[in-house]
């Protein structure tokens, strides 16, 4: 209980690790093409909020198709506050995940390529969860469980759109 | 040092009490629900120094209002998004559209978030204000030039050419009721419970002196437990003296 004397005070600070246009360039060679619209309507609506466990904040998304790829930049409330992640997708495999800005206080670690990195070559079983197991991190168990639903709701989203037909 | 330690140990009891009772809620605080419900007291609110909305705009849009408090949008007295240093609000009789100076918010008729666009065409500076052009379609100005998007709202042009006139939003002054209804809304949505007690257990909510406090009565309680083990060997020696 004494430790708690030395909890520190919020500091409520957002840091961008990399813009949507920074993400975006490198998604695509510095050429990213215009981008897509997916209506969150319907059976789509209902999949996406069992996937997050609520609605997702908004009613359409817009994502990136060049060829195979795809690209997403979705947002997912840690603990209090927004993740904001962006997520290429090759086929149906994650390629790359990352976290363009974090505004939680703590768990940030999630940040980290040594913890995204577990993203990379993921997939969707057919029961609709990641077919690889994510190692928690110790104190950022909400901003890990946000990260994990965002990778499932992308490649959910990306099989239902055009590029997962190789538009 | 019997005297000593019992004048410290009743001083400490109450502080002890708190502590574990505190902690104990602040462990369990995402399972009792603290980090959703927030402060509303007057008095806690004027102790964090929440006063009402630095900067208030608000804009006509349609029959409704959007207004701007601080980093909180409404619309009429409803909070629905947040976005920072709005620069204006429209209505183009399908979705309302608010603006950041970095970002677009388009909202449908009854508020519900469509999606939240961050502005960044290449060569474009931050949003200096919004409008509509001729045909309803949405205007950004910015750096002296003004955007144009497309119907869906997905990219953008530049275009300084002179027939172009778009109707740019400009703030009102939105009624007076609305105006105390928002800002009861903004001030209200104070900090957390789980905030409110972190900072009361580690003594923050009383500045630097209540740190200072709270730092004494840690000293204390370490004392006890130093002192109460002093006396516990002394009066185990003395018994088997006896």
């Amino acid at each position: 209980m004494i430790v708690s004397f030395c909890l520190p005070v919020p500091a409520g600070a957002a840091t961008v690790y990399e813009t949507q246009a920074e993400f975006l360039a490198r998604a695509f060679s510095d050429s990213p093409p215009e981008p897509n619209l997916l209506w969150l309507s319907g059976e789509r609506k209902s999949a996406v909020r069992q996937i997050l466990g609520h609605d997702y904040p908004a009613l359409r998304l817009r994502y990136w198709c060049q060829a195979d790829r795809s690209a997403w930049v979705l947002e997912e409330i840690g603990k209090e506050l927004p993740i904001t992640v962006g997520i290429i997708i090759d086929k149906s495999y994650i390629r790359n995940l990352r976290v363009l800005t974090y505004r939680e206080n703590r768990g940030g670690e999630v940040a980290t390529p040594a913890f995204t990195d577990q993203f990379n070559e993921a997939a969707l079983k057919q029961s609709g969860k990641l077919d690889t197991g994510i190692d928690g991190i110790s104190g950022a168990t909400l901003s890990v469980q946000a990260l994990t639903r965002l990778a499932t709701m992308a490649l959910m989203l990306n099989a239902e759109s055009n590029c997962s037909s190789g538009a | 040092m019997r005297r000593l330690h019992r004048t410290v140990g009743v001083t400490a009891a109450a502080f002890v009490i708190f502590m574990v009772v505190s902690g104990l809620a602040i462990n369990h605080s995402n399972g009792l629900g603290l980090d959703r419900r927030h402060v509303s007291q007057p008095f806690l609110l004027d102790w964090y120094g929440l006063d009402g909305p630095e900067t208030f705009q608000s804009y006509a849009a349609g029959d409704d209002w959007l207004s701007f408090a601080g980093s909180q949008l409404f619309l009429n007295d409803k909070p629905v998004a947040t976005v920072s240093n709005g620069t204006g609000a429209v209505f183009n009789g399908e979705m309302l559209i608010a603006a950041g100076s970095d970002e677009l918010l388009l909202l449908d008729p009854q508020g519900q978030l469509i999606e939240r666009l961050p502005w960044g065409p290449a060569g474009a500076e931050k949003i200096d204000s919004l409008g509509l052009s001729d045909n309803g379609g949405v205007v950004v100005a910015s750096g002296g030039q003004s955007w144009f998007a497309d119907q869906d709202v997905l990219s953008w042009e530049r275009s300084n050419e002179a027939g172009l006139s778009p109707l740019w939003a400009t703030p009102a002054s939105a009624p007076e009721n609305l105006q105390q209804a928002i800002a009861r809304q903004y001030r209200g949505s104070g900090p957390s419970l789980e905030r409110f007690l972190l900072d009361l257990h580690s003594g923050r909510i009383f500045g630097p002196i209540g740190i200072l406090i709270y730092d004494l009565l840690a000293l204390a309680i370490a004392f006890l437990a130093l002192s109460g083990l002093i006396l516990w060997a002394r009066g185990r020696r003395n018994g088997k003296q006896r």
